[in-house]
């Protein structure tokens, strides 16, 4: 039954990693926060998935635990924490003919995303995911209304850094 | 086309990470080891429910018995110290049963709540042994003035008061700043975060 749920685990949480890496990106700024961050996602999302009913779709239900991790759990500690091997990892670098000025332009919304903090991080980032009011209200626990009149906040906050 | 639905087109375009883990790796970073905060919390409290109440076994209890017997005082200490374990049991079980209600599928504004609420129940378990502590100190100060009333003169009572009250607070404020610092330290984002979303909900 275990070797069932890990198979399961593995086979969802590497096709959806993209999900843990693009928060990674957001709250982290350097290599080692973003590979400590991952890893407690990856603890976090093992750990609960027991939890995880088939009824929702499991990168729904991945937002939540990730955004969770990085807003609640992790704590940037200045001691780095030894992780598996992880500097051991070969990188694969991805051969990809993605337009260099879109490149460009993505790194730009990386560093403004930074200068938010921790809640509106997490509002523009269900934003750009394209999620509804009603999933983000849930996910941070707040009133639709309240996520809607803080999302233009965030959003109007955002544009004055990408646009000084 | 407003700026962030550009920024929203090249984000909808976002290239697969160049670090993606295969399964194998995925396997290995799930059974690490966590350093969430919850896990820190966990330990810590832990810890100061070990250490507070092992005190006694760097205490020479017979001596410190002998003297309250001479002061009368036994009973007093035998009924307070039963008290006191019946609500250190409370303490471990509540922040047993709140440390199993953290889940990280709730809402983070829920999760958040909940792991606040687990340290607040360590925070009253220092809270309650500090007092017990100064009320100790207050009974056993009271009982040795009575038993010695009499080869006292009035400005030696003065001074007992005194140097007692200043060691009680000096220990405490101590005690106070180390806890403070101790979480402080721990939960400093985790707090400002709760803030904003509490303002959040807050605001009409």
């Amino acid at each position: 039954m275990e070797k069932k749920l890990e198979r399961e685990f593995l086979s969802d949480f590497e096709k959806n990693q993209n999900i843990a890496h693009k928060i990674c990106r957001i709250y982290t700024t350097n290599q080692d926060d973003h590979n400590d961050l991952f890893q407690e996602i990856t603890i976090q999302v093992w750990k609960s998935y027991s939890k995880f009913r088939r009824d929702a779709k499991f990168s729904t239900w991945m937002y939540r635990v990730a955004l969770n991790t990085a807003i609640s759990l992790y704590r940037k500690s200045t001691k780095r924490i030894k992780y598996q091997n992880i500097d051991d990892f070969a990188y694969k670098i991805k051969a990809t003919d993605y337009d260099q000025t879109e490149e460009f332009q993505l790194e730009a919304l990386y560093k403004a995303m930074h200068q938010l903090n921790d809640i509106d991080k997490a509002l523009i980032y269900l934003y750009l995911e394209n999620k509804p009011y009603e999933e983000i209200s849930e996910t941070l626990g707040i009133s639709s209304i309240n996520a809607r009149v803080r999302m233009n906040r965030a959003k109007e906050k955002l544009k004055k850094i990408l646009s000084p | 086309m407003d700026l962030l639905d550009k920024y929203k087109k090249i984000w909808n375009n976002h290239p697969k990470d160049t670090r993606e883990f295969s399964s194998e790796e995925i396997y290995k970073l799930a059974h690490s080891k966590s350093s969430s905060i919850v896990k820190w919390i966990f330990i810590i409290g832990l810890i100061e429910f070990v250490v507070l109440n092992s005190s006694c076994f760097f205490i020479d209890m017979s001596e410190a018995l002998s003297m309250y017997k001479k002061m009368g005082l036994i009973k007093f200490i035998y009924y307070s110290q039963i008290i006191f374990y019946i609500i250190v049991f409370y303490f471990l079980m509540t922040f047993y049963k709140n440390y199993k209600k953290i889940s990280t599928t709730d809402s983070i504004q829920t999760l958040m709540t909940k792991i606040i609420k687990t340290r607040k129940t360590v925070r009253n378990y220092v809270l309650f042994n500090l007092s017990y502590f100064v009320l100790i100190m207050i009974v056993v100060t009271i009982a040795s003035i009575n038993t010695n009333f009499d080869n006292l003169s009035h400005k030696e009572i003065l001074i007992i008061t005194i140097i007692t009250i200043v060691i009680t607070v000096l220990i405490l404020a101590v005690l106070w700043l180390f806890y403070q610092l101790l979480y402080g330290i721990l939960l400093k984002k985790l707090n400002t975060n709760y803030k904003k979303l509490a303002d959040l909900n807050s605001e009409k």
